[in-house]
């Protein structure tokens, strides 16, 4: 609505139209988008605190105006939900910690390389991620099921590491590249070896970095339902709980299932937004 | 004999240059060595116990090698039902994420009131677990659901549809994974819209060129990478889709070659599992590398 700046020549008030029309045109567009990205997680929250009367009937509410916590009562109180939310909760954190351990030293020494080396090391990381995720589990469910670990966390978090260790080392890569190397070179300089140099100065200046990586690998877990769904039979996931209750119980139980499933995740990934803010890196170069 | 070769020893051989080698990058070795070492050895031992395993008798193994699998699989009907719905929804749902994502990539290289907020809803889809993204569709696309219902109310159809019964079941199945991957989609392309320089489209403008040949000659051109490695990432998972028929509930009444998979491996039939792992493998494999040979050659002829 800015450029509505008054002009003599002939045709101007014509494009101004056709520009209001195009702005017109983008903000409904805006909304529409808007609309369908949001539409299902309003649903999802909403139908969890829904009167059933308002959902069960031939036109269900868009907006309810009669509320319960039913829902939410009956989820909280069933015996599935904290062994659930336990063996989902250890194994993300389990899984994120060994990531960790395996991925730093091997994505430091990658983000250290000739430019061509290392677009080919994680080039060949990311290949592995082009098979079928089925063809990997049945092999792996079959062993743990011959070793007597079917059902374990331990196998759970061996599955999991095979899908986040190639996206978790190619996070910490690019946290490693923003380390200038003059400070390691000042280090040792200063007689410090290598491995003191990687563990006193590159890692606690990559933190900011590594946290985002570790965050990622932590969601990366909590999501999983493959390897999830061919490791377990009685001791699901809290991923595989929602799968199971789908096809057994209404849409607003669901939908509190659904909600409970999400809330770490929108916790987590605010956690991450304030690490992706902080800047450690700039205060260490000029200082 | 010449001398030159008499005083070869002197010269390093391929054994000591890989010590030498080793010396110098004795640290990076010995960091790298457990990243690689677990990538591929939980990824490659597996895939190849799982191709091993597709050619021997079925339902548990041994008497390799046997075709008895893949015969088995070929004349199910529900393999077959499966494989060609993992191809429909593979590509209708990674056509539809293209063209969206590029609406949506080409509305944020605009300036708006409200950019910031529309950047920051647009990419809530991925923070959603894909469990929940498509149980979420299941209160939309029930046929007492909010779709039905909006239809309803716009007058466009008087009696409810079953959005979740084969076939119309593999559009919502493409839906849901449109509806969760859209955004990352829509990433890929926004840093390649942004890679091209303005002045070429100011250029363009100066020489008359309209808005659609601009879009033509200039975007669709110049996003070619970043749309063939979208198409590639993107139809990888799609074929490898799992969550989304689970998750909507519609796992045994709409198959795909992954659920499938996994069904058989639940009824203990192991070597035809691993089958359908294979061709899964193969059909990806074939698949990207058609499309980059395809989008490699239209670059050199066009």
């Amino acid at each position: 609505m800015s450029e509505a700046a008054p002009t003599s020549r002939p045709g101007a008030r014509r494009i101004n139209w056709g520009k209001r029309a195009g702005r017109v045109g983008l903000a409904l567009l805006v909304l529409l988008i808007v609309a369908v990205t949001m539409a299902p997680v309003y649903f999802m929250v909403v139908l969890s605190v829904m009167e059933p009367s308002e959902f069960f009937r031939p036109d269900p509410a868009y907006f309810p105006t009669k509320f319960t916590t039913q829902w939410w009562e009956r989820v909280l109180n069933s015996e599935t939900l904290y062994p659930a939310f336990t063996k989902s909760l250890v194994v993300a954190t389990v899984t994120t910690a060994i990531a960790l351990v395996i991925s730093v030293p091997g994505a430091y020494a990658i983000s250290r390389m000739a430019p061509k080396v290392k677009y080919f090391l994680i080039l060949s990381l990311f290949f592995t991620r082009m098979y079928p995720e089925i063809g990997i589990a049945l092999p792996v469910a079959v062993f743990f099921l011959r070793m007597g670990l079917y059902e374990s966390i331990i196998g759970l978090v061996f599955a999991h590491l095979i899908l986040v260790l190639p996206i978790c080392a190619w996070i910490l890569v690019g946290a490693f590249e923003t380390i200038p190397r003059d400070l390691e070179e000042a280090a040792s300089v200063d007689g410090a070896s290598r491995l003191r140099t990687l563990w006193r100065v590159v890692i606690p200046l990559a933190a900011p970095g590594i946290s985002v990586a570790a965050i990622f690998t932590w969601l990366l877990s909590w999501d999983e339902v493959t390897y999830a769904r061919f490791l377990t039979l009685l001791h699901p996931t809290l991923p595989i709980q929602l799968l199971d209750i789908i096809g057994r119980s209404g849409p607003t139980v669901v939908a509190t299932w659904a909600t409970i499933v999400t809330i770490p995740v929108v916790i987590v990934t605010y956690l991450m937004q304030r690490w992706l803010r902080a800047d450690y890196l700039a205060g260490a170069v000029k200082g | 004999m010449t001398t030159a070769q008499l005083v070869r020893p002197y010269t390093p051989s391929r054994v000591s240059r890989a010590a030498a080698f080793v010396k110098r990058h004795g640290f990076e070795i010995v960091l790298i060595t457990p990243l690689f070492v677990y990538v591929f050895g939980t990824t490659l031992v597996p895939v190849f116990a799982s191709i091993l395993l597709g050619f021997q008798n079925p339902p548990r193994g041994g008497g390799f090698p046997s075709l008895e699998s893949y015969n088995l699989v070929i004349q199910d009907y529900q393999f077959v039902s499966a494989f060609i719905n993992t191809l429909i929804i593979t590509f209708t749902s990674v056509g539809l994420e293209l063209i969206l994502g590029l609406i949506v990539a080409l509305v944020m290289t605009r300036t708006f009131r409200g950019r910031g907020v529309f950047r920051a809803i647009m990419l809530l889809p991925l923070g959603i677990p894909v469990v929940v993204a498509a149980s979420n569709m299941r209160y939309i696309f029930l046929s007492s659901g909010y779709l039905n219902q909006a239809l309803i109310d716009l007058n466009l159809i008087s009696q409810p549809i079953d959005w979740l019964r084969y076939p119309l079941a593999l559009f919502t199945v493409a839906i849901s994974d449109m509806w969760k991957v859209t955004p990352l989609v829509m990433l890929i392309l926004l840093a390649g819209l942004e890679s091209i320089p303005s002045e070429l489209y100011e250029a363009a403008q100066v020489d008359g060129a309209g808005v659609w040949q601009r879009f033509r000659r200039i975007t669709l051109p110049l996003l070619k990478p970043a749309i063939t490695s979208a198409v590639v990432i993107r139809g990888i998972d799609a074929f490898r889709i799992f969550a989304h028929p689970m998750g909507l509930g519609v796992g045994r009444t709409v198959p795909v070659l992954s659920t499938f998979g996994y069904y058989e491996y639940q009824r203990v039939y192991y070597t035809t599992s691993a089958a359908t792992s294979t061709i899964l493998l193969v059909m990806i494999l074939v698949t990207v590398l058609l499309y980059i040979r395809i989008a490699g050659t239209e670059e050199i002829t066009g």
